[in-house]
């Protein structure tokens, strides 16, 4: 006879000691999540929460950043927008906030908006391909660490987690494929143009800020940061924000969506929430680079530690950097016009790509200085 | 095909003008230039002269019918009421172009400025007096006015207060007439107008056999027009005050 209740319990507090050895530390909460130890069957939930490769992917900076970063930038970026150029933006959902809760509001509306699947559509990848976009977005979170909290540790962490995020286009040609529409079909040919003309610039850029620290690990890179890297390499920092202006599909080059021509191209046979879900592709693209680009170039998760957030406040720190640097992206919105394709493909193949390359050979230049 | 050069500009020009652009947005981002309205919140302080929904005051409506001549659109129409009529008007037809509002010599037809406007159906837009007379049943929300400050750079004032959309106007000056002898050589000296003057006005003159002088006292005679009405020849016609007195001719003969 074998005690199975013996072994099972055996197993569970095995996995319960494991989870808690790698806890996310928040002395703030500390009481309420001691008592919920207690509990059995909620401390192995409670735990796992906590445990830091899953805090990661839920919390920051993963799912719930995401999820707060796609309420409140698609927010901010109207408002911000109608500021500029004189009009209100949204206002009528919780007139006294402003209009904050507008996103949450569309995303409500989506939810119960009928998806329709056109006849032409190939079904399975129409409906397939938007939810494997999560993939991309996922898992680069995995290698970009906040302060104490992460998920894994390696030397080449950055190199990976921008590849992982190139991957998105290929996601959203898949996209355009399977609609099967003209202006799918215009949209994801242009989306196909632009991919190299600033992926190239883009990866150079982060290689010369990888070849300025000597590593592309993430704790070397913030450790080594005495000042800040846009100072160190400012050509690379430009020539990044430009390509994740581009990568990211923002108002002056979103020419494959470019709603007022070809009505948000490989998106255009969409509806109800899948709609809300490819809207949302180009937001967590932003936010991933905005997270990269805080790590490469403002000192990631460096900042006055806040006490009671304990390990909390190097996530805080490093998403307040990068949601600030996507609330100035968002607004380039408001002062440049679209560019046409051919302008955009020219302006990433010389101007972007040049820049890109002086960045580069001024890294190169301080490893040689800085031995 | 034409082919359009555009001279591009030198590096550090465009660069300038980058530079500058993104600054106009920071300063229009913490400092904003904007002029809306919120309309059902706010509303724009409107002239006097507005020309909105008409309004009647059936007290001093004389029944003259001045407003339903005028109309262009032939939107008024007279409603028998009590032996008299008064203005009724056709919202489906009407330009709001206060013809009727200038034409009425009592002020009984008054502007407003409610332009915001709902009919629940086409048939309610056809007002009788009655409902021309009552106020409009008005949901307002405002408690803000704003108007715009044209000088220079184009600014709002606000004030916290609620306009009152009708208008009073000032009864208008009438014209004061007196009955003057038009054509004299109609008078077949009834003296019908001699009985019938209110005022005792009117006199008549034995001058000689053949000739009779008939007089209009003007300092009496309050232009009421009962002789000219009861006159069976058409002799007398209105004349104004200021005219009659002012050309000194006060008498004629018949």
């Amino acid at each position: 006879m074998v005690d199975v209740s013996g072994i099972v319990s055996g197993i569970v507090e095995k996995i319960f000691a494991a989870l808690t050895a790698n806890m996310v530390n928040i002395p703030i909460l500390e009481p309420l999540i001691n008592k919920l130890l207690q509990i059995p069957l909620i401390n192995l939930v409670v735990a796992f929460i906590l445990w830091k490769p899953a805090f990661v992917i839920l919390f920051v900076p993963g799912l719930l950043a995401v999820t707060v970063v796609l309420l409140i930038m698609i927010w901010w970026e109207r408002k911000l927008t109608a500021r500029i150029q004189w009009r209100v933006g949204p206002k009528e959902v919780s007139r006294r906030t402003g209009g904050i809760i507008q996103t949450l509001a569309d995303g409500m509306r989506y939810m119960f908006q009928e998806v329709i699947i056109h006849r032409d559509a190939h079904k399975l990848y129409f409906l397939q391909l938007p939810i494997l976009s999560f993939i991309p977005v996922l898992l680069p979170i995995l290698l970009i660490p906040a302060g104490t909290i992460y998920a894994i540790r390696s030397p080449y962490a950055i190199q990976i987690a921008v590849a992982l995020t190139a991957l998105l286009p290929i996601f959203i040609l898949g996209i355009g494929w399977s609609a099967n529409n003209r202006f799918a079909f215009i949209g994801t040919v242009r989306e196909a143009f632009l991919y190299v003309a600033y992926e190239i610039p883009l990866m150079i850029a982060v290689l010369s800020m990888v070849l300025l620290y000597k590593s592309g690990d993430p704790f070397v890179i913030v450790e080594k940061q005495w000042i800040p890297g846009i100072f160190m390499n400012p050509i690379a920092f430009i020539a990044f924000l430009i390509g994740m202006v581009m990568a990211a599909g923002r108002l002056p080059f979103d020419i494959s969506e470019a709603d007022q021509e070809i009505a948000f191209g490989p998106f255009v046979e969409y509806s109800g929430i899948i709609f809300g879900l490819v809207m949302g592709i180009a937001y967590e693209k932003l936010y991933l680079l905005s997270l990269i680009a805080a790590i490469l170039f403002f000192g990631g998760w460096s900042g006055p530690e806040i006490a009671f957030l304990g390990e909390l406040s190097y996530a805080i720190w490093l998403f307040l950097k990068a949601f600030v640097l996507m609330g100035f992206i968002v607004m380039v919105r408001a002062i440049y016009g679209r560019y046409r394709l051919d302008q955009a493909l020219k302006f990433g193949w010389s101007s972007l790509l040049t820049f890109s390359l002086i960045g580069f050979f001024i890294s190169a230049g301080w490893v040689i200085w800085l031995g | 095909m034409v082919r359009i050069k555009v001279e591009k500009p030198k590096v550090h020009k465009s660069v300038a003008l980058h530079i500058k652009a993104i600054t106009t947005a920071f300063k229009e981002a913490i400092s904003p230039g904007t002029i809306t309205i919120h309309y059902p919140r706010e509303r724009r302080k409107l002239p006097d002269n507005f020309r909105g929904l008409l309004q009647l005051d059936k007290e001093k409506c004389i029944n003259c019918f001045r407003c339903a001549h005028i109309c262009p659109a032939n939107a008024i129409q007279m409603y028998q009421r009590e032996n008299k009529y008064y203005p009724g008007v056709d919202y489906t037809k009407c330009i709001l172009c206060h013809f009727c509002v200038d034409s009425c010599p009592t002020a009984a037809l008054k502007p407003s400025k409610i332009h915001d406007v709902a009919f629940a159906s086409l048939s309610t837009m056809v007002l009788p007096p009655e409902e021309l007379a009552g106020e409009p049943e008005m949901w307002r929300e405002d408690t803000v006015t704003v108007e715009y400050d044209f000088d220079g750079d184009l600014k709002m004032i606000k004030r916290k207060e609620v306009e009152n959309l009708i208008v009073e106007v000032e009864k208008p000056k009438r014209p004061e007439f007196v009955a003057g002898a038009a054509f004299p050589e109609n008078c077949i000296a009834c003296r019908i107008c001699v009985n019938s003057c209110p005022q005792n006005a009117i006199t008549f003159k034995l001058q000689d056999l053949q000739t009779m002088v008939l007089e209009i006292d003007f300092e009496k005679c309050t232009g009421c027009m009962v002789c000219i009405r009861n006159c069976p020849t058409q002799t007398l016609l209105p004349f104004r005050r200021e005219e009659v007195l002012k050309g000194g001719e006060s008498n004629e003969q018949g």
